[in-house]
């Protein structure tokens, strides 16, 4: 029971998270409600070295639930627990444990990666012989070595996404938390991408990732959580979720039921 | 740690974009080449030949006659006989203007005054003021001078300069401060760097202040440049002699550059509190225009009234223009000025607390 407990690394409870709607956002979802829920009542778990996986259409509320779990907005109701520390009230102790990647989260294009390295280390308190160690080996991991010294508003979209994610983890972090971390990459840097998450399944490493591709969840992913409208609609490890089906299926029977035949 | 290595960030950033460098500069020294090449235009260098009537005697006497000498001009000494008609004679422009010493003014001694009358529209008479009252401030003159003009029109020389200084001083200020802290801060934020610092466990408030001291450090070598460049060219461009910046004491200086340097931070942070709230570049642009107009009020005002109560002291920006008008004007408003860096000082820590609060707020950072 003990094992199970230390075992569980990320755990949300009820969150749930309202925005209000401009006049903009109302003209655009053709609606006169002035708020918003993006999030209903979330609740899951994630495991030490698993991968769990938040599938679902855009405006589902993935990328909300990840950014309340990193601590960049607050959830109104409910909490979230990484390494045992809460997202409402120790912000702090989890900002520590917890490497965040989102298409969102922009790099200063006037620095290059060698000096965005070295700040964001600084930013997360890593020691500079660690730090130096780390930059080693994740450049090279990457193939950073090769534009380390150009500025990053010079690179191509997918050496920013190799900068971007090997500052995400500066700090070695227990949980690594990825919003569509493979959108708008090639297919060789999302290789790279892909077999990094697997590696850090491998390392021990919590792994959570939002994405709308289902053959990314079932290639990487051992739990999955599909959420539709704000609400995990099923959640579960991949086999018990798809069954006999594949996850797209799955996903679309769900769908349906919830929302009507796409015409 | 965390804080030296968000200064440094801006310190590099800033430094290695020779844009940014020239933008801060430039202002300076367009403004020099401008007012000087304008003066030049407006005023001849014909030597002056200026009529003064004398009473009493001081060993001022001499220096001024080295220095007017030393300028090319010539000056000649009148006994001050009948008052009236020498003040007749100023008004006419039949001489230059009437100086009056106490007979212990040498001695420092209680009630040494000295007095000057001249015609504040004629060109002369505003240099010979000027003149006068920078060796007194040289020589360590502590006690007021009694001044009179014998024209009603407002002072084309140094009763302008001394009040307007101030005035160009705060302008330059929030210009330099506008050029840099826009684009950090606003910018930051509308391109979403921002957010990644803000996803890493560094400290709202170290944020906050990674900003505030970097930019508070370029505006004002941004500012330095701007006031050297006015400083250095105005007495051109007004027809004074230059000499009467020369003048002021160290401690006058010091209370200059303390009273400054305390209202760059203060105006930086302004700026990034409207930049914060902001959620580009062009928005926050708008809104420091309105704080730039408040702020312009805030100092004209200073120029219209003649004096302020010591409540002034608690009001930033009028505080130090103020103060800064003060010593121009060869005072020594030594606890006023310090009172105002003090809460100048104050309304920054505010400033850069409410921004640290902005930070963690979501409906700020997001717009959600």
């Amino acid at each position: 029971m003990e094992d199970l407990f230390t075992s569980e690394i990320v755990r949300a409870e009820n969150l749930k998270k309202t925005f209000t709607l401009s006049r903009k956002q109302q003209r655009l979802e053709k609606t006169s409600l002035t708020r918003k829920v993006a999030v209903n009542g979330l609740s899951f778990s994630a495991n030490r070295g698993e991968i769990y996986g938040l599938l679902g259409p855009n405006g589902a509320g993935k990328t909300t639930t990840l950014r309340m779990l990193s601590t960049l907005i607050k959830p109104d109701e409910g909490d979230a627990y990484i390494m045992g520390h809460s997202v409402r009230k120790e912000p702090q102790k989890v900002r520590d444990c917890v490497g965040f990647l989102t298409g969102e989260l922009k790099l200063e294009t006037f620095f290059t990666p060698d000096y965005l390295f070295d700040f964001f280390g600084a930013m997360h308190g890593v020691e500079k012989e660690t730090l130096v160690k780390r930059k080693r080996e994740l450049f090279a991991r990457f193939g950073i070595d090769a534009f380390s010294q150009v500025k990053v508003g010079d690179l191509s979209t997918g050496m920013k996404q190799k900068v971007s994610l090997v500052i995400s983890i500066v700090h070695d972090p227990d949980v690594v938390i990825f919003d569509e971390p493979t959108n708008g990459l090639d297919v060789l840097t999302a290789k790279v991408v892909t077999d990094f998450l697997a590696e850090l399944k491998r390392m021990g490493k919590s792994v959570l990732l939002s994405t709308h591709i289902f053959s990314l969840v079932e290639k990487l992913c051992d739990r999955v959580g599909i959420i539709i409208d704000g609400k995990m609609v099923e959640e579960g490890p991949l086999e018990g979720v798809c069954g006999e089906r594949s996850l797209e299926e799955k996903f679309f029977e769900l769908y349906h039921g919830l929302k009507g035949e796409i015409v | 740690m965390k804080l030296v290595a968000l200064i440094k960030k801006e310190f590099h950033r800033f430094f290695h974009d020779p844009r940014l460098i020239v933008t801060i500069l430039l202002p300076g020294i367009v403004i020099f080449l401008l007012y000087t090449l304008l003066g030049n235009i407006i005023h001849t260098e014909e030597s002056r030949e200026m009529k003064v009537y004398l009473s009493g005697n001081s060993a001022v006497v001499e220096v001024l006659e080295q220095q007017i000498k030393e300028s090319g001009d010539k000056v000649e000494w009148l006994p001050l006989e009948n008052e009236e008609e020498a003040r007749a004679a100023v008004k006419e422009g039949e001489a230059t203007a009437i100086l009056t010493f106490s007979e212990n003014f040498d001695l420092f001694g209680e009630g040494a005054r000295a007095g000057i009358v001249y015609d504040s529209g004629s060109e002369n008479g505003s240099y010979f003021y000027g003149l006068v009252t920078s060796v007194l401030i040289s020589v360590g003159m502590r006690f007021p001078i009694d001044v009179q003009t014998v024209n009603d029109s407002a002072d084309m020389g140094r009763e302008i300069l001394t009040s307007l200084l101030p005035f160009l001083v705060v302008t330059f200020v929030f210009s330099a401060c506008m050029s840099v802290t826009l684009e950090s801060v606003a910018g930051e934020k509308e391109r979403g760097t921002l957010s990644t610092i803000l996803a890493t466990s560094v400290k709202r408030s170290h944020i906050a202040l990674g900003k505030i001291i970097p930019l508070s450090c370029i505006s004002a070598i941004g500012a330095a440049s701007s006031f050297l460049g006015v400083v250095l060219s105005l007495p051109k461009l007004m027809g004074l002699d230059a000499a009467m910046f020369t003048g002021y004491s160290f401690i006058s200086y010091l209370l200059l550059f303390l009273l400054i340097l305390s209202f760059v931070p203060l105006i930086v942070s302004a700026i990034a509190t409207v930049s914060t709230l902001s959620r580009s570049v062009k928005e926050a642009s708008a809104y420091t225009s309105v704080l730039m107009i408040l702020v312009m009020i805030v100092s004209i005002v200073s120029l219209i009234v003649a004096q302020f109560g010591d409540w002034v002291v608690a009001v930033p920006v009028l505080n130090a223009v103020t103060a800064m008008g003060q010593i121009l004007s060869g005072m020594l408003p030594v606890w006023q000025s310090l009172v105002s860096v003090g809460v100048n000082l104050v309304f920054t820590a505010l400033l850069v607390w409410l921004i640290a609060k902005m930070l963690s707020s979501e409906r700020v950072m997001f717009g959600k």
